[in-house]
């Protein structure tokens, strides 16, 4: 193995399949700082260049763009409240939250760092996975995927308010969420839901111009109202420094981001979850780390703990997602799949041979993930304390730009002016909750994860009945859930 | 006709090619696809774009939008009532319009039979597989089952669910459809883990999964491909010809899976232009080289023979549609 992780380095190292990566880095630069164009669409568009390309160029083109749009992703949800990515959505709360407060350079610092650890994490699982990965997917059917699911709704309990008052909020939020997961045609009797006879909702609503609209644009009428820079309340002289704090906080929360890079991985290595799930729950994680109640309340205020969670989630599950791909020819995500196009293309068949007879071009995507995030790390951080600068800009220089960036971002998603609508209809909902005090990260996790639920759910009762219930990784999940579940109450009681 | 007005034809007629060169010279066409990038009717786009301007006169740009959006229905209603029928549109999408149409679906505001038919870009094989560790060899040995086979599907309106139900509400095959899988690639790792039993779908996307031995092919719909002509066909079972005529329709627009247009009322002269372009794009060896490569094979059917099939589906009795509605969705 140990031999094939060097001649998979040494492929990578060759002067042509750098230079496609350098290549691809530069493009994934930018398709993660301009939010809606994501990395899934810019690969589809960049496939038809691999055709005379080597296997070990193409995929170092692929997914070293792929790499980095994560991690540059997060760059624009903590410096302007505006997802980057569907994926960096959950960067935004804490994030944009500490740019506020003054801290972007700190905010950044730690976002890349962790995704940074997220990566390597994310690829060394990706090496260490390679012999064990077929029974390891295979132990998860629809039961214990629908579990995941329902892991996944219980950090509700810890991603909303304090208190009773916060809690119940957070489980309407939730439900909120979970309802408007299922507009659309349904997949068991073709009906239309909630369609309201228009065609654009008949394949549901996408996720970009939802989570551009509920984040993006109360900050931006909170940026209007206050009249000031985004950093404007902040004492002066701090904003444009603390990158390096950034990156310290990483090493102090050394182990919280471990915890959530290998909840990414995981969530990763699931087929059938999608791209956005991983970074909530390793949000809901770094949220019950808080050790008292004022701790908790800093949630959503700016605890930098809040950016280095999806931080490292966001860039672990890349590694995580390749591995259902390469073993199976089972894409994890919309973007493997559209990869998965550019194995065939090359006359690779993925697979039991991926893992045997082509390892070597296997352990070349894994050095692919992490040389990329490296070099995109430094090379942000050559200009993080000067970007961050960027939050001392009066409103009303910035607003129209991050507004232009707001609606060409929903509307890349179907370009329909339907897009355009859903963004402003969520905008002032997402508006309301702000002012009224309620969390919006539980409203997203539930739209993110209804449609799951609710397929998992169908396939495992019309596959086993009621028997799945009593499979033992079910089980196990089932008690995990409860334990998330439980967690906030019992940290409550044992401060009381 | 007088001596005048055929001197004026024959003018026209010496003209009209010179006349289209220059008229698509520097101009852009634009490929509009029902989908958003990276699936097959979008990756089937993006090749043509690339290989059909150096057999376009005048040697336009090609390029691919996506108007993804209720299955097609949005692109197909756009290139119907918005776009204009000079040539510098073409229109891509879900080959199963034609059964929103005949089934009445609503906020369809497209006629499929009246847009100018360009034709289709690939057919589409349908087959059941099911996994090679079951005891059923063949179709007839399937149909004895006493044993419910359990089938994934990613949902009514696909090839994935369509098939096997009319396998099984028409010709009692012991089938159990299970749906809402997300993908064919999701249905075929529930196969792995043997959470079902099989899957319906394309012959090219169960290739792969043939060869490894994971799953065999049992029949398979009308429309057919080398490799598997040996395969029974479900209508042969059929066991009245009102069912035989259901199966027959769900499988008509397979025919013309990659179906391409240009919007009604384009002048016969640009609709020639552009017919014969694709003929020449799609036997051009570097674009079939392409093909196979991508795994992605294209074969072509003139726009008038595909014309034809979608008017064949169109004019169905009443009783068979009504019959074929109970059992068929659009979807996907």
């Amino acid at each position: 193995m140990l031999e094939a992780l060097w001649e998979g380095l040494l492929l990578v190292l060759q002067w042509k399949a750098f230079g496609f990566m350098l290549l691809g880095i530069g493009l994934g630069f930018w398709v993660g700082l301009l939010p809606g164009l994501g990395g899934a669409t810019t690969l589809a568009l960049m496939l038809p260049f691999i055709y005379t390309m080597q296997p070990v160029e193409a995929f170092a083109f692929l997914l070293g763009m792929h790499a980095v749009v994560a991690t540059t992703g997060d760059i624009t949800s903590v410096l302007f409240g505006l997802p980057g990515e569907a994926t960096s959505a959950a960067t935004v709360v804490d994030g944009y939250a500490m740019t506020k407060k003054g801290e972007a350079g700190r905010a950044l610092g730690a976002a890349l760092a962790s995704s940074l650890v997220g990566a390597i994490v994310g690829a060394v699982a990706l090496a260490a996975a390679i012999p064990v990965v077929r029974p390891l997917v295979l132990t998860f059917g629809s039961p214990e995927l629908f579990m995941l699911a329902i892991v996944g709704l219980a950090f509700i309990a810890s991603l909303s308010g304090e208190g009773t008052r916060g809690m119940v909020r957070g489980f309407i939020a939730a439900g909120l969420g979970l309802l408007l997961a299922t507009v659309g045609q349904d997949p068991q009797a073709g009906v239309a839901r909630f369609t309201f006879d228009t065609l654009y909702l008949w394949q549901g609503l996408d996720l970009v111009p939802v989570l551009v609209g509920i984040f993006a644009i109360p900050e931006i009428i909170d940026l209007f109202v206050r009249g000031n820079s985004i950093a404007g309340n902040a004492p002066p002289g701090k904003v444009a420094k603390g990158a390096w704090e950034g990156v310290k906080d990483t090493y102090r929360h050394f182990w919280l981001t471990i915890r959530c890079s290998l909840i990414g991985t995981f969530i990763g290595i699931m087929p059938g979850l999608g791209g956005s799930v991983a970074q909530w729950m390793a949000y809901g994680h770094a949220a019950q780390s808080a050790k008292t109640p004022e701790e908790r309340k800093q949630f959503g205020q700016g605890d930098v703990r809040g950016v280095l969670g999806p931080g490292a989630a966001n860039n672990s599950k890349e590694g995580g997602s390749l591995i259902p791909t390469v073993a199976f020819g089972v894409p994890g995500s919309t973007s493997m799949a559209i990869l998965l196009g550019g194995f065939l293309l090359l006359g690779l068949i993925p697979g039991p041979d991926m893992l045997t007879k082509h390892v070597a071009v296997t352990y070349s995507m894994v050095w692919t993930i992490v040389i990329a995030n490296v070099i995109t790390v430094a090379v942000c951080f050559l200009f993080l304390d000067r970007l961050a600068g960027i939050t001392e800009v009066k409103g009303h220089r910035l607003i129209p730009v991050i507004l232009v960036l707001v609606y060409i971002g929903s509307y890349t998603s179907n370009s329909h002016y339907g897009d355009l609508l859903v963004t402003l209809f969520f905008g002032g909902m997402g508006y309301l909750m702000v002012r009224a005090g309620w969390a919006r990260a539980p409203f997203v996790l539930g739209l993110v994860l209804g449609k799951i639920a609710e397929n998992y759910l169908y396939i495992s009762t019309a596959r086993y009945d009621a028997a799945w219930l009593t499979r033992p990784v079910v089980l196990v999940l089932i008690a995990i859930a409860l334990a998330v579940i439980a967690y906030p109450f019992f940290q409550a009681r044992r401060r009381g | 006709m007088n001596r005048r007005q055929l001197l004026a034809a024959i003018g026209l007629a010496a003209v009209a090619p010179l006349a289209l060169a220059q008229s698509f010279s520097g101009k852009t066409v634009t490929i509009i696809v029902g989908y958003k990038p990276g699936g097959g009717y979008d990756a089937t786009a993006r090749m043509l774009a690339r290989h059909l301007p150096k057999h376009i006169p005048g040697r336009p740009a090609v390029i691919v939008q996506n108007m993804p959006g209720a299955n097609s229905v949005i692109a197909a209603n756009h290139l119907y009532n918005v776009a204009k029928p000079d040539g510098l549109t073409i229109g891509t999408f879900n080959r199963n319009l034609p059964i929103a149409q005949l089934t009445g679906v609503e906020g369809v505001k497209y006629d499929i039979t009246k847009f100018a038919w360009i034709g289709s870009a690939a057919n589409e094989s349908t087959i059941l597989a099911i996994r090679a560790d079951l005891p059923y060899k063949t179709f007839e040995e399937l149909r004895k089952a006493k044993e419910q086979v359990v089938i994934g599907s990613t949902g009514p309106g696909a090839n994935t669910h369509d098939f096997p139900l009319l396998l099984k509400d028409l010709l009692g095959v012991n089938l159990k459809i299970v749906s809402g899988y997300s993908s064919s690639a999701d249905i075929m790792l529930a196969v792995e883990r043997k959470e079902v039993d099989g899957r319906a779908g394309s012959y090219t996307s169960l290739l792969p999964f043939i060869e490894r031995k994971l799953v065999r092919p049992i029949v398979r719909a009308r429309t057919t491909e080398p490799g598997i002509d040996q395969l029974p066909v479900d209508e042969s079972f059929a066991p009245n010809p009102k069912a035989k005529a259901i199966m027959a329709l769900r499988s008509a627009p397979e025919q013309v899976a990659r179906p391409y247009v240009l919007p009604p009322k384009t002048p016969p002269e640009i609709v020639k232009v552009m017919r014969e372009a694709f003929a020449k794009a799609i036997s051009d060896p570097e674009m079939v080289a392409e093909g196979k490569k991508a795994k992605n094979e294209l074969e072509y059917t003139p726009g008038d023979q595909a014309q034809k099939i979608l008017v064949e589906v169109m004019n169905q009795p009443k009783d068979i549609v009504q019959e074929f509605a109970k059992y068929i969705k659009f979807g996907e």
